[in-house]
């Protein structure tokens, strides 16, 4: 329970209605996108400001609580959770833009930025913000930061450390530090670079400087259809091989397709395919139509029974609609998902497909596979009913081999979600005593106290005794 | 004095070593980026890295690669260039070092607009740190969001919290054409090119600015150079963009070879420096950086070449300054005017007076702290590159 003396402290900080610690004002903040973990926090504090933001923490810190950094709650690893009565400093009402410097290609503004939003201002100026998650109309760019956040469009532009030049950083004890700005060019050790993907252990950003492009002249979107998954993972290798960049790849299987086109998201895709793959070039007009031939010859010459390609902005949106939608369209197959994230070498998309769907086949689970194609960033969807206890069982092996898979085939367990709670206990998979005694050195740089998002990221039974570093 | 270790476990034993009798280790490559911005010390024994130079892993169809650190970027592009791709490092310095030195400066040239930075483009890498602990960092995918990102505070740390010694990139394809069209024009002319080239938003892929030295002419006209890559019909159409944007025919159109040979003596230019000043402000502040370098150039009778796109602008000396106290003003006044614009002026130095006098890199960032803190976790016993300016 909560002390009634820290809630009035940070009222007086944020102002009555920047505070909850109402019961069921408090469920909403019980998980995040991957509701398997849910913990109701001690409390929620909504700052408006930086100033706001570091006198919420250093009152929560005076009082020895933890703290769980929010942006929209969008994330999909139990990042946002607030394990063991943490408090939630969320920064919903930081959402202003700060400014757009147009002629450096550049905005700077406050963690709580929808990152859709950023790009709708930008657009007037004839530029747009690169990176492109999935849940981008709702997560914030603060969100964005603490994950390193990925999408689509990554293939050709970088994910989001890429994009961050600069940050204003709330460290766990209050202190208010300034890394990077004006461009990220200055020498010394790459702060804003390590914190990009801290998953809110290091801090909480209170201001984000990003770099922006100008919006592509033209886009040529292409669908192809395969009767066989390995083909349309060949073809994507192919295509990178000979020298074509496209902005984005993406591959839906046959039990994806499926799910989309009995739903209400219908895209017309046919119901028989085993994969759709969605390519998608951009730049000017010019050299837009020699790339997607080339694209559509390869496509065919891998085995793809038709390409379509789209002639406007309605026939594009029509063909993004089944991976834009596949997530949504799930919901109608089985009443829990299990997202999982890991990236492969691209020329070990066939066989690792094809291991996939022997190890569903093996636990009698429907796997549906949704993925960056082209950066061999996986998305296999578990579905399932988690009232169901034997079937979770299952799910749990399921998942933990597919993980193996992955690492055994050169891989990674996480792309772009991040570790979160959900996947430390795999961080064994990919790194040694050294490296993981290493991440827990800095995150006791940024944060000596572990009070910041605590029992995230890294595994607990890894944590060295000792304190590694000195004061 | 230096020491080549032949295997990784020597580097560690070496480390360890040095660390037991307190005598500082400077990793080094092939020593093309001199005097390495004051972080080296001027005593210490040099740890060569060059002898480790493996290609460890290359899959052409997966756009990656693995190797050694001590690997020439010359000797690993024969490799690439075998098969259509590239490593789009262009950073001063980078036609002659290693690739574990291109990963430990952590640079930029011109081709970042469209490449991305050094450490944009670094998917892990094995150090051994200053305790002689190997640790591999990051992986070989290209999205990877597996635990805080050690990768990135090991790329430009200059050898201060690890010797490097295997590199996993991220590659790209090879341009089908190269181009550069060359301007020779009055210098304020050339800036006014410069920006409507960044205002036009075209694909330029580097546009690049020198004095007359910058071409080997001496002169005092200035050279703008616009370099286009890609080819067929997208290539021909911006390069009729540049040119209707520039108002005016290029004195002289290279393709390909000549192209690529243009920007590899750009990126050759600082090899025979004594002294480097780089300043850099927003990309929109060009004209100003340029006008506080021009005083700098004069005290120390250098060249000033400038990448347009990255607002960065570089004052080279082949030979030793003369005048110290005037050098020294000329510097501190630069860099009060530069920072005031909100940039940085950073020095080069070999003979390493001019960067103890007027500082290596100006004011920090006001985290000097975990600057301090990052450094001791790595390297507890100040054995490496001891000297970690903030």
């Amino acid at each position: 329970m909560i002390q009634q003396s820290l809630v009035r402290e940070l009222r007086a900080i944020c102002g009555s209605y920047g505070v909850l610690d109402d019961p069921d004002a408090l469920l909403v903040y019980e998980s995040d996108a991957l509701t398997a973990y849910r913990h109701r926090p001690a409390a929620v504090v909504l700052p408006r400001t930086t100033r706001e933001t570091r006198e919420s923490v250093a009152a929560i810190a005076r009082h020895g609580l933890p703290i769980v950094p929010r942006g929209a709650g969008t994330g999909l690893s139990g990042g946002a959770v607030a394990l063991n009565d943490a408090i939630v400093v969320g920064t919903a009402r930081m959402n202003r833009i700060l400014g757009i410097d147009a002629p450096n290609r550049r905005a700077v503004l406050q963690p709580g930025v929808i990152n859709a939003e950023l790009s709708v201002a930008a657009r007037r100026h004839g530029l747009y913000y690169a990176p492109d998650p999935s849940s981008q109309t709702t997560c914030t760019i603060g969100g964005n930061v603490a994950e390193n956040s990925g999408g689509p469009h990554c293939l050709k532009y970088g994910v989001t450390s890429r994009y961050v030049t600069g940050l204003e950083v709330v460290l766990p004890d209050g202190e208010v530090i300034r890394i990077g700005g004006q461009g990220r060019d200055a020498p010394g050790y790459d702060l804003v670079g390590l914190f990009v993907g801290s998953e809110g252990c290091f801090g909480i950003a209170t201001e984000i400087e990003v770099s922006l492009l100008p919006v592509p002249e033209s886009v040529r979107t292409l669908l192809a259809i395969f009767d066989r998954i390995e083909d349309a993972g060949r073809a994507v290798s192919e295509i990178m091989s000979a020298g074509m960049l496209p902005a984005a790849m993406e591959i839906i299987d046959g039990a994806t397709i499926r799910a989309v086109e009995d739903s209400v998201f219908a895209a017309g895709y046919p119901t028989d395919a085993e994969a759709a793959l969605v390519i998608e070039f951009d730049g000017l007009e010019a050299g837009l139509k020699g790339d997607a031939e080339r694209a559509r010859r390869r496509c065919l010459a891998t085995g793809a029974r038709e390409v379509r390609t789209a002639q406007d902005e309605a026939e594009r949106a029509a063909l993004w609609k089944g991976r834009k939608k596949a997530f949504g369209a799930m919901g109608r197959i089985a009443p829990d998902l299990l997202v999982q994230d890991a990236t492969v070498p691209r020329t070990a998309l066939p066989s690792v497909l094809r291991g996939i769907s022997r190890i569903s086949a093996r636990h009698d689970l429907v796997v549906a596979n949704v993925f960056h194609a082209g950066d061999g960033n996986l998305h296999p969807n578990i579905l399932f009913d988690r009232r169901d206890a034997e079937e979770l069982e299952r799910v749990e092996r399921a998942s933990k081999e597919i993980m193996r898979l992955c690492v055994d085939a050169g891989g990674t367990i996480t792309g772009e979600h991040g570790v979160g709670l959900d996947k430390k206990h795999h961080m064994t998979l990919i790194y040694g005593p050294d490296e993981l005694n290493a991440m827990w050195g800095i995150r006791r740089v940024f944060d000596p106290g572990e009070t910041m998002n605590p029992g995230k990221v890294l595994p607990d039974e890894t944590q060295p005794v000792a304190a590694a570093v000195p004061a | 004095m230096s020491a080549s270790p032949g295997s990784v476990a020597e580097i560690q034993a070496l480390i360890r070593s040095a660390a037991a009798a307190g005598t500082p280790l400077i990793p080094v490559g092939r020593r093309s980026w001199p005097g390495a911005g004051g972080w080296a010390p001027k005593e210490g024994r040099a740890l060569d890295t060059t002898p480790l130079k493996r290609i460890r892993h290359y899959e052409p169809a997966d756009l990656t690669i693995t190797a050694d650190a001590g690997i020439g970027l010359d000797e690993l592009d024969a490799g690439l260039a075998e098969n259509g791709q590239w490593l789009p490092i262009d950073s001063p310095g980078a036609g002659s070092g290693t690739l574990g030195a291109a990963a430990a400066t952590g640079g930029f040239g011109p081709l970042r607009q469209r490449y991305g930075a050094t450490r944009d483009n670094v998917l892990g890498l094995e150090v051994v740190t200053g305790d002689g602990r190997l640790l591999r960092l990051g992986g070989r995918v290209v999205k990877n969001v597996a635990g805080y990102d050690l990768v990135r505070v090991f790329v430009g740390s200059r050898g201060s919290l690890g010797v490097i010694t295997r590199v996993s990139m991220r590659l790209f394809p090879r341009p089908e054409e190269d181009r550069t069209l060359i301007y020779r024009v009055r210098a304020e002319r050339a800036l006014a090119m410069a920006t409507a080239l960044r205002r036009g938003h075209l694909p330029v892929a580097a546009v690049v600015l020198g004095s007359g030295g910058m071409e080997g002419g001496g002169g005092r006209a200035a050279t703008l150079a616009a370099r286009i890559l890609g080819g067929g019909r997208g290539a021909r159409e911006i390069t009729g963009r540049v040119v209707a944007a520039l108002g005016a025919d290029p004195d002289e159109a290279l393709r390909d070879e000549a192209s690529r040979r243009f920007h590899d003596r750009h990126r050759q230019w600082e090899d025979d420096a004594r002294l480097m000043v780089r300043l850099r402000a927003l990309p929109d502040r060009l004209d100003e950086v340029v006008a506080i370098a021009q005083p700098v150039a004069a005290a120390v009778a250098g060249e000033i070449a400038a990448d347009a796109r990255n607002g960065v602008v570089r004052v080279k000396t082949p030979a030793a300054p003369a005048g110290r106290d005037e050098v020294v003003a000329a510097l501190a006044g630069a860099r009060g005017r530069v920072e005031a614009l909100g940039g940085s002026l950073a020095l080069d130095d070999a003979a390493g007076e001019l960067g103890r006098r007027v500082g290596w890199v100006g004011r920090g960032g006001g985290a000097g702290g975990i600057v301090r803190r990052i450094k001791s976790l790595f390297d507890p016993h100040g054995v490496l590159a001891p000297r970690c300016p903030e």
